[in-house]
């Protein structure tokens, strides 16, 4: 569970996170909102990269903010990029066995683990090609591959299926509900695409300039009237 | 987490096909420096013996200023100073204390790894331009104190400074003593520090380098400690320059300070760029580019110095066309051949596959 309490994170005089309180519980959580309404920054704070102002952020009962960035991740907690972040002269398996060897002790049945979530994304046939040579949805699957490795407890999935195609996005969507099941890690998304959250998230959680907007069953919170009127413009 | 299945077999055997053509272009690396070790001794006279044996010093720094730009993005340039910290330990420790020349080769290499950390510490705060400036102001520092300190040359002191005729010469190792078996020994150093580097390519360093590559944070989320494996790279680099500095004081007895100005790590590093930073070929290049190029030109009765100018062309031909140096365009072309060479002798109408 994500239990984030009292968050504010401020950049110069702009509050871009004010004062959330919310907790989320599902294996699958979706986080949506306008452009500029701190769902990239709230994914920042909780790996790192952005320090808050005041506030706390337990995962699992356990302290979320006093670890580095590195910590988080030899902790358990994964992220991906709106913008994929394969390296293009790594080979499919390198760029998994980097991370992997990151976070745990060497040698551990190393390759079946790199082999069980090429396995799972799909990519082994493609695990000898380099970085550079792999399509978009293979990159996109690449970046899930790497957030799966290693014992993950927490992923956090910025916009995963950007500038991928419909079919695609299917085949991504029974990837990322898979996840609890395969490994127990809860995933929290952050995607524009309304219907990817629908089919994929129990819970989901809306902000609106920083500020908690609705967070609830995900079919509730998208009727909700003010989601409609703030984020979806009807 | 349960017991995984092995890997499928499939899988496992492609795995190990790639991991065998790896081992195979590192053998070939290490087959083709063995084989220069031992011909070229044969083949050159006393004047080029002399200056490959200064390429191949050279070269061996170029290794670690190879892998700071190729692996890291990083642009030091006070590599060649960190040549002149090598040489000034090893000097220093062999007319001092008299150690055996392999002990001050690798002190060399331990003190130019540690100054080489040193001077990657602003790595840590600035890239580009930024950094290129900061290490060029630490390598015209180096200019400056060399060239009150000089360098030792068998006297007394700290300093470890002669005067007059009292000067002595460096002691080569007992198996090197002639130039063409010191040629041989300079040889077998950069086979070793090349064997070093291109293992670290490609085990976790390399993987780790390749993702503060990608981004920094890229490699934060990917669990890399980027201070630690930063300085790791400009530690490497260093060790890479110490040794290169030994070397070459080995090589010639003794070292000038009036060498060792800033410029010169401004050359090192450009004539990496032309080499090839991205393949051990490149590393060869530029320390023949360096070195072998003047003498060429000094042989055919060229002043040396024109060689600056063909460099600076070479430069803006590698920065606008071949961002893989002279040898990725060999390397390239080496491919292109051997395609040709294999499509000859497909037969037309026959399937080969």
């Amino acid at each position: 569970m994500i239990d984030i309490q009292n968050v504010t994170v401020q950049f110069g005089g702009l509050k871009a996170i004010d004062s959330l309180s919310v907790q989320l519980t599902d294996p699958v959580c979706g986080l949506i909102g306008p452009n500029g309404a701190g769902k990239t920054t709230l994914v920042n704070v909780l790996s790192g990269f952005a320090r808050v102002r005041q506030g706390c952020v337990l995962i699992d009962g356990e302290s979320l903010l006093e670890k580095s960035p590195v910590q988080r991740v030899r902790w358990g907690l994964r992220r991906s990029f709106q913008t994929e972040q394969v390296v293009e002269d790594l080979t499919v398996w390198d760029n998994v066995l980097a991370l992997l060897e990151q976070v745990e002790p060497p040698r551990r049945q190393q390759a079946e683990k790199v082999g069980w979530v090429l396995e799972y994304t799909g990519l082994e046939a493609v695990a000898n090609a380099l970085g550079a040579h792999i399509n978009l949805f293979q990159r996109r699957k690449l970046e899930l591959a790497k957030a799966l490795v290693g014992a993950p407890r927490v992923l956090l999935l910025d916009e995963p299926g950007a500038g991928i195609n419909e079919q695609e996005a299917a085949e991504l969507r029974t990837l990322i509900l898979g996840v609890h099941t395969l490994c127990g890690a809860q995933v929290l998304l952050i995607d524009h695409d309304v219907e990817l959250i629908k089919s994929t998230c129990s819970q989901t959680l809306v902000l609106d300039f920083g500020r908690l907007l609705a967070v609830g069953p995900t079919l509730d919170v998208l009727n909700a009237p003010q989601v409609r009127s703030a984020y979806l413009g009807t | 987490m349960t017991e995984l299945p092995p890997l499928k077999a499939d899988l496992a055997l492609r795995l190990r096909s790639v991991r065998r053509l790896r081992l195979r272009s590192l053998w070939q690396m290490l087959l083709v420096l063995f084989a220069l070790a031992l011909l070229l001794p044969l083949c050159a006279n006393g004047y080029w013996i002399k200056t490959l044996v200064s390429a191949a010093a050279i070269a061996t720094a170029v290794s670690g200023s190879a892998l700071l730009y190729g692996q890291l993005g990083l642009v030091s340039l006070c590599q060649y100073a960190l040549v002149g910290v090598g040489g000034w330990t090893a000097l220093r420790l062999s007319h001092g204390l008299h150690w055996p020349f392999e002990l001050c080769v690798l002190a060399a290499g331990i003190a130019a790894s540690a100054t080489g950390m040193i001077a990657g510490l602003p790595a840590l705060r600035m890239k580009g331009l930024y950094l290129a400036l900061v290490t060029l102001m630490m390598a015209g520092g180096y200019q400056v104190l060399i060239s009150a300190m000089g360098f030792p040359d068998g006297g007394e002191g700290w300093l470890g400074r002669a005067q007059g005729t009292d000067r002595v010469l460096m002691a080569r190792p007992a198996l090197a003593e002639s130039d063409g078996g010191y040629l041989t020994y300079a040889m077998l150093w950069l086979a070793a520090i090349l064997g070093l580097v291109e293992w670290h390519k490609r085990s976790k360093p390399g993987r780790a380098w390749a993702l503060i590559r990608r981004g920094e944070a890229a490699a934060n989320a990917a669990g890399v400690d980027v201070l630690r494996y930063q300085t790791w790279a400009f530690g490497l680099a260093g060790f890479c320059a110490g040794v290169g500095g030994a070397i070459l004081a080995g090589g010639v007895g003794q070292l000038d300070g009036r060498a060792f100005g800033a410029s010169e790590s401004v050359m090192l590093f450009a004539l990496s760029v032309v080499g090839g930073v991205y393949h051990w070929l490149g590393v060869l290049l530029a320390g023949l580019l360096l070195r072998a190029v003047p003498a060429l030109l000094t042989d055919y009765g060229v002043n040396g110095y024109l060689a600056t100018m063909f460099f600076g062309a070479s430069l803006v031909h590698a920065l606008t066309t071949a961002q893989r140096g002279i040898a990725g365009q060999w390397l390239d072309g080496i491919a292109a051949l051997s395609h040709r060479l294999r499509g000859s002798r497909v037969t037309p109408g026959v399937r080969h596959d």
